[in-house]
């Protein structure tokens, strides 16, 4: 298997498992939230996930191994359906959204209580966060939230490195319960954390 | 082994047992990618483990929801609570998946522990030295996931491992820690696992 083709694979592999726990993440996002919005986005995912999923098992497919090598191959080709299975385990959760069943108080409970939750804050005009790119803001390593999407007005984006942070931005976050304060804290840019805005 | 014990009504809160199969599903996920990435069949087993766990919370879960809707208004308001513990039990079968790879020798092609170099959460095995800073504190003293990002989701000692540990687990030296985090946090903790710091930055 020549290089370029090896790292075509990792690459495809890394997109395939951090395109599914995104989704999975914004499937119980969209769940506390109650958000066609979010719910949408994870349904969208999921055919961007379909294409994705069979781009890789060609490129292993097409790697010219040697039986010997069919084995770790074949693991290979079993971590995609994996991720694949997870990404429909999310569209699921996403599509009762969808379908406007109204979200048992159960479920909203059971999303808040888990160790890893998920939340949402508003950059404010003083936050250090206004006017940074993600990259820049580091919020991970400043506060253990992950920032799933950003909502800016009608519109949901996918942070990328070079997505600059604006002043009214709501981030959608999931990270460990402990780490909402922080995160609150960030985006008010007050010692106050920013009271939790129920979004929609 | 009784891998089919008989699973009899018990009345518990769906609450409780939704909470219990959210947590144990994305354990059993980083579990299962631990026991591929570090080729460890101990890991593996404890994936199986958790998935009867699971397999009886799910049918618990199915019971305790079909006794608490009485009309056609519970059944449809319930729906959503049974769909979303049915793909919590997806998860856990997906890690299951993950856990027959190294069981069964499958295999683990080297793009696996490239790409999970590169992936946005990072697995970490590290190992506590004697002269650690970690040595003797517990979970709840360090508090690892408010101020790096970072969580323990077990700990191999000797023989035994430790799934999930709680805040009050002690880390002794010698410990294994399986981890996952931000790359910066899981760098940060190795550091100190190792000696080479002795306090987090933060």
């Amino acid at each position: 298997m020549s290089e370029e083709h090896f790292r075509k694979i990792v690459e495809s592999l890394v997109t395939l498992k951090d395109t599914s726990e995104l989704m999975l993440d914004l499937a119980y996002s969209s769940l506390l939230l109650n958000s066609r919005e979010l719910a949408q986005e994870v349904h969208e995912l999921e055919n961007y996930m379909d294409n994705l999923h069979t781009e890789f098992e060609l490129l292993v497919l097409s790697s010219g191994f040697s039986p010997g090598e069919s084995k770790d191959f074949l693991g290979l080709i079993r971590l995609g359906v994996v991720t694949e299975q997870i990404a429909d385990a999310a569209a699921e959760i996403a599509e009762t959204v969808l379908r406007e069943l109204e979200p048992h108080p159960v479920l909203k409970i059971a999303i808040a209580e888990a160790e890893e939750t998920v939340t949402s804050a508003r950059v404010s005009e003083h936050s250090p966060l206004n006017g940074r790119t993600m990259k820049e803001a580091r919020i991970a390593d400043e506060t253990g939230m992950w920032i799933l999407a950003i909502k800016r007005g009608k519109k949901c984006i996918r942070p990328k490195p070079e997505t600059k942070i604006e002043a009214g931005d709501v981030l959608i976050a999931s990270g460990y319960a402990e780490g909402e304060d922080d995160l609150r804290k960030l985006a008010s840019g007050s010692e106050e954390p920013e009271e939790y805005i129920p979004l929609f | 082994m009784n891998e089919w014990e008989r699973i009899e009504y018990k009345p518990i809160p769906v609450r409780t047992l939704l909470v219990e199969m959210k947590n144990l599903s994305e354990l059993m996920l980083d579990l299962a990618y631990s026991a591929a990435l570090f080729n460890s069949k101990e890991l593996a087993e404890d994936v199986l483990e958790l998935e009867r766990r699971v397999d009886t919370l799910a049918y618990l879960l199915k019971m305790n929801t079909m006794i608490a809707a009485r009309n056609a208004k519970d059944a449809e308001d319930l729906l959503g609570v049974s769909i979303v513990a049915r793909s919590a039990n997806k998860i856990s079968s997906a890690a299951a998946d993950i856990a027959h790879i190294v069981l069964r020798d499958i295999g683990i092609h080297p793009i696996v522990r490239e790409a999970f170099e590169k992936v946005e959460e990072n697995l970490g095995r590290i190992e506590v030295s004697p002269n650690s800073a970690l040595v003797d504190k517990t979970l709840e003293d360090l508090e690892l996931a408010a101020r790096i990002g970072v969580d323990i989701i077990a700990i191999h000692r000797g023989k035994d491992w430790v799934i999930n540990p709680r805040k009050h687990e002690l880390i002794l030296k010698g410990d294994v820690m399986m981890v996952r985090g931000t790359l910066g946090g899981v760098r940060e903790l190795r550091n100190l696992a190792e000696g080479a710091s002795r306090q987090l930055q933060r």
